[in-house]
């Protein structure tokens, strides 16, 4: 898990984009969305503790995603996330930021080495 | 954030609730799948959740207007923690509020002359039209023909040009006594350019105030209205009558309607030219290129500046100087803010603003004390609070929260305080306005109390404010608090005394500068008090008149003075008597005008001033026993018909005709250039105006070879007993002339003195600035006093070892009183250097010297007193410590 702040911030940026992404193929509700993170991941990014909840509500509140009840595999009453017309439209924008940006780092830092 | 959030937020919250515990739920099943124990499934499941209640928590913010509320909750916490203290906010809003209300008195003051809206179109684009000759100082007045030239010929400049002239007028109705009013004669276009509309009627149209008789038409204020016309709503086509001649009522101006000079309180309105019959103007003199008595006011025009005005002005001046070359020598012109023309005129260096700033600042040094004393009792507070900030600290507060708190607290207070700064100050200042002028001429001494003012005090107190709180604020932010914790009480405020010391040394100086200026102009009113006049103000009786407001031609005024003062000095009591226009300290008719002196060479580059002239009757210099060093007095033969005669003072006699005998020699006034004047006397100096200075040079003139326009005339009696007595007497020997004459400013002379001529001024600014100073005093003591008594509570246990070591009470008063006179010491050479400046700014002001010794020294001495006094008091506790008490205490 990523512990200093200055990452941390970095990965903020870029949760938003994620949850998009991972509801992408369909609805899901919270655990679901934290665990094929992680596992997508390959536990390399585990979700900060207490940042995944005000992030689903923030993405509900600019529009991106809507919600609703729904009964999980485990039989349990979970909220499920979808994502809107928008908020496909904005994973977009920030996927092709996303990799605008990796693109521009990549070339200032060159390609990886294998001395690291 | 929707508004449909923040309302549905509970609700919402709870729906958080479900769902964290939906996941938790999840994350333990897998956790056991995973095959762990139940309590370490749930431990790791919430490790690697969070806390729900931070999470519930910022989603409640997110739903919230968050910075609105914590404001709220502060406040309301702020408003709990003053209510447990009432003492303590009582005595921090009270100290505020006498800091608060001294700005808010002196800038309402300030306002009131400087800055209050004049309620006229585009008030920033109206100016003032100064005219000077041949370089000398630049004057308000101009005369009908240049007024013409400029409204004719400057319409690529000023979109309008305006003109008034003031007057003095008794006004009829229906056979009663006249009243005295103020009068402005103006150009018919007046009104509609200062975009005034009337309340009652009309105004006047642009083609009235031309002819001389022709528009017999009167507008009112809406003051005069109310007050004499009963505010009647049938008001217009009343006739009455102004100095005799029929009018009629044609308007009422709007009650914010207040001319371009707030200062002054007209009441009623005619048009230009009924000046010529109404005030026996002769016809001829009306259109006089040279007889300046009217104020130009423009409007610029849009785009244009006031310096291509100007530019534009000198190019109008040369060509009336070339046209006109006997009347019009040397002139120029120039554009004046209007503001100029609303304090004492054009002179650059003009003391009004400065003194006003200077006052505002003294103001500004009571606010400084009164917070310095607020921020020591804060920090007092700030030390007992200590506990209560480490352990909200410790329970998660943030310490911007923490630092906002206190903020909010010290400006909770501060808004009490302005708010009873401001109750304050408007009582302050209305006692100001309510300062009888002792005139009865309708001056008025308005203080703006309007909107400007309330911004004003609401920011002073916002300031005081932040200033009062940001002290200990700041001390807390650089604590670290948990150092606190560990230390067990013995806080912040233990640290260093360096700051807190730093504040006293700030309060002292600030007590001593408002303490010198305060004794500076106590001790020029009581120098004032005994200045030598140059005349004998005792036994003098005066009472001024204007036979012209019962219809009095000229040469009706003129037997009519020459009657009274046979009569008058006939009366038993009376030891001689006379007239004059201006009255030393008293009113100040006649005014001022340019003079050349033949063979008189002004310093080149230095604007000659305008002399200050009197119209006198035969035995002035007798009555007001001023001595006459030369020559002869004027005489009854001194009339139109002889020669023109002039006598001139002593300092007049020095500047022109220096080591020469000014007898014989001529000179003539830039109003009547046609008239040369002999001088035939010289006159000892007499103060007409001002008790500080030396005395400027004038002259005088007689009276029946300058009677017209000036028939406003001073009886002044010299009595053999109290002048007060013979009062009734003497108004009942002009009742007999003239029943319907009215008679004002009835008073001594001893009484004219403390007119705003003479020394009311000093009366106000000695008191104001008294006031001030003793508020400075008062509370720089509290300052010093509860510095030391807070280091004498701290170093209590300090003390008790020094004594359990043996030290002697004696060394124990040493130890504080040397941390007081350190204290006191710096603050006081600070305070004597401050002092100094502002003295020397004031120096035109005062008529002792600025370093006037008498006033430094008693200063000084009376700040150490009671300082010294503050001192003892914690320095006595200190030596009554126990020393088994104080160290059992630690």
């Amino acid at each position: 898990m990523v512990r200093s702040k200055k990452e941390q911030e970095l990965l903020l940026g870029t949760l938003d984009m994620l949850i998009l992404k991972t509801l992408l193929p369909g609805p899901a509700h919270g655990h679901t969305i934290a665990h094929v993170i992680e596992h997508t991941s390959e536990d390399v990014l585990q979700i900060e503790q207490g940042s995944l909840y005000p992030a689903l509500h923030r993405l509900e509140d600019r529009g991106w995603v809507s919600s609703y009840w729904g009964t999980s595999e485990n039989n349990r009453k979970a909220r499920f996330y979808r994502l809107t017309a928008t908020g496909r439209k904005q994973l977009r924008i920030e996927t092709d930021r996303w990799h605008a940006m990796v693109q521009a780092i990549g070339r200032i830092v060159g390609g990886r080495t294998v001395t690291e | 954030m929707s508004l449909r959030r923040y309302f549905r937020r509970r609700e919402w919250d709870q729906e958080r609730v479900r769902e964290m515990e939906a996941y938790l739920g999840e994350e333990i099943d897998d956790n056991i799948a995973r095959g762990m124990t139940p309590e370490e499934a749930r431990r790791r499941a919430y490790i690697q959740f969070g806390n729900p209640a931070v999470v519930r928590e910022e989603i409640w913010e997110m739903n919230s207007f968050v910075w609105v509320e914590n404001l709220g909750r502060d406040l309301r916490y702020a408003f709990r923690q003053l209510r447990r203290n009432p003492g303590f906010a009582v005595i921090a809003t009270v100290t505020l509020a006498l800091g608060i209300s001294a700005n808010t008195a002196i800038f309402s003051l300030v306002n009131g002359l400087l800055f209050s809206s004049l309620h006229i179109q585009d008030e920033n684009r109206m100016v003032e039209i100064g005219f000077r000759q041949q370089g000398n100082e630049w004057q308000p007045n101009l005369s009908i023909p240049e007024y013409r030239a400029l409204h004719e010929q400057s319409s690529d400049v000023f979109s309008q040009v305006i003109g008034d002239e003031y007057g003095l007028d008794g006004l009829t109705m229906a056979g009663n006594k006249p009243d005295r009013i103020f009068t402005d004669y103006v150009t018919g276009d007046y009104f509609d350019s200062l975009g005034a509309k009337p309340l009652l009627g009309r105004f006047f149209l642009a083609s009235e105030g031309v002819m001389p008789g022709a528009d017999p038409l009167i507008v009112l204020s809406y003051d005069y209205w109310k007050q004499h016309f009963g505010s009647d709503p049938n008001v217009i086509g009343r006739q009455v009558a102004l100095n005799g001649h029929p009018l009629t009522v044609i308007g009422v101006a709007p009650r914010s309607f207040r001319g371009v000079n707030p200062a002054l309180a007209i009441q009623a309105f005619l048009p230009l030219a009924m000046e010529v019959p109404i005030t026996n103007v002769p016809a001829a003199d009306f259109n006089k290129q040279s007889n300046r008595g009217m104020r130009l006011y423009a409007r610029l025009q849009p785009g244009v500046t006031r310096a291509s005005a100007d530019a534009r002005l000198s190019v109008m001046a040369r060509l009336l100087a070339s046209a006109h070359p006997d009347t019009e020598n040397g002139a120029d012109m120039h554009t004046f803010p209007l503001s100029a023309g609303r304090n004492a005129g054009f002179d650059p260096d003009n003391t009004l603003g400065g003194i006003a700033a200077m006052f505002q600042g003294l103001a500004g040094l009571v606010l400084l004390l009164a917070c310095v004393n607020v921020a020591n009792l804060l920090m007092v507070r700030a030390t007992v609070r200590e506990r209560e900030m480490v352990i909200r600290s410790a329970l998660g507060a943030r310490h911007s929260r923490l630092i906002r708190q206190m903020l909010t607290e010290s400006i909770l207070l501060a808004l009490f305080g302005g708010i009873g700064g401001m109750g304050l100050g408007f009582c302050g200042s209305s006692l100001l306005s309510s300062i009888s002028l002792q005139t009865d001429l309708p001056i008025r001494f308005d203080c703006g109390f309007d909107w400007h003012v309330f911004v004003f005090s609401a920011a002073v107190a916002l300031l005081a404010g932040v200033l009062v709180g940001l002290v200990p604020a700041l001390r807390m932010a650089r604590t670290d608090l948990n150092f606190v914790l560990r230390e067990g009480g013995r806080g912040i405020a233990g640290g260093s005394n360096r700051f807190r010391n730093a504040l006293v040394v700030v309060q002292v100086a600030s007590a001593f500068i408002l303490l010198i200026v305060a004794g500076l102009f106590t001790r020029s009113l009581s120098a004032g008090q005994h200045t030598s006049l140059g005349f004998n103000p005792d036994n003098v009786l005066t009472l001024a008149m204007d036979p012209v407001e019962i219809g009095y031609n000229d040469a009706q005024t003129r037997r009519f003075y020459g009657r009274l003062l046979e009569r008058i000095r006939a009366l038993p009591g009376v030891k001689v008597a006379t007239t004059s226009g201006s009255t030393p300290m008293g009113i100040i008719n006649n005014g001022d005008d340019t003079v050349s002196v033949p063979g008189y060479q002004a310093a080149p580059g230095q604007p000659e001033p305008s002399l200050l002239y009197n119209v006198i009757g035969t035995q002035f210099f007798e009555t007001l026993q001023i001595p006459l060093v030369q020559g002869r007095n004027f005489v009854d033969g001194d009339t139109e018909s002889g020669p023109r005669v002039a006598i001139i003072s002593e300092a007049m006699a020095k500047k022109y005709w220096p080591h020469q005998d000014p007898l014989g020699r001529q000179f003539t006034m830039g109003s009547d250039p046609g008239h040369p004047m002999q001088v035939v006397g010289v006159a000892g100096d007499a103060r007409y105006q001002g008790i500080a200075g030396p005395i400027g040079p004038l002259f005088y003139v007689p009276f029946l070879q300058r009677s017209a326009q000036n028939s406003l005339q001073t009886l002044q009696v010299r009595t053999a007993g109290d002048p007060a007595a013979m009062i009734a007497t003497v108004e009942h020997s002009i009742g007999e002339m003239a029943p319907t004459l009215p008679i004002f400013e009835v008073k001594t002379l001893r009484q004219a003195l403390y007119s705003p001529n003479g020394l009311l001024v000093y009366q106000v600014i000695t008191a104001v600035a008294g006031i001030m100073g003793t508020m400075g005093l008062i509370l720089s003591v509290i300052g010093v006093y509860s510095v030391l008594s807070y280091v004498v509570t701290q170093k209590t246990g300090e003390i008790g070892v020094r004594m359990a070591l043996g030290a002697q009470r004696g060394d124990i008063l040493k130890i504080v009183f040397k941390q007081g006179f350190w204290i006191l010491g710096i603050g006081m050479v600070i305070g004597l250097a401050g002092a100094f400046g502002v003295s020397h700014l004031l120096r035109s002001l005062i008529v002792v010297s600025a370093t006037d010794p008498a006033t430094y020294v008693s200063v000084t001495a009376i700040l150490a007193a009671i300082a010294i006094l503050a001192c003892y008091v914690p320095a006595r506790r200190a030596m009554h410590v126990d020393p088994m008490q104080a160290l059992r205490a630690e």
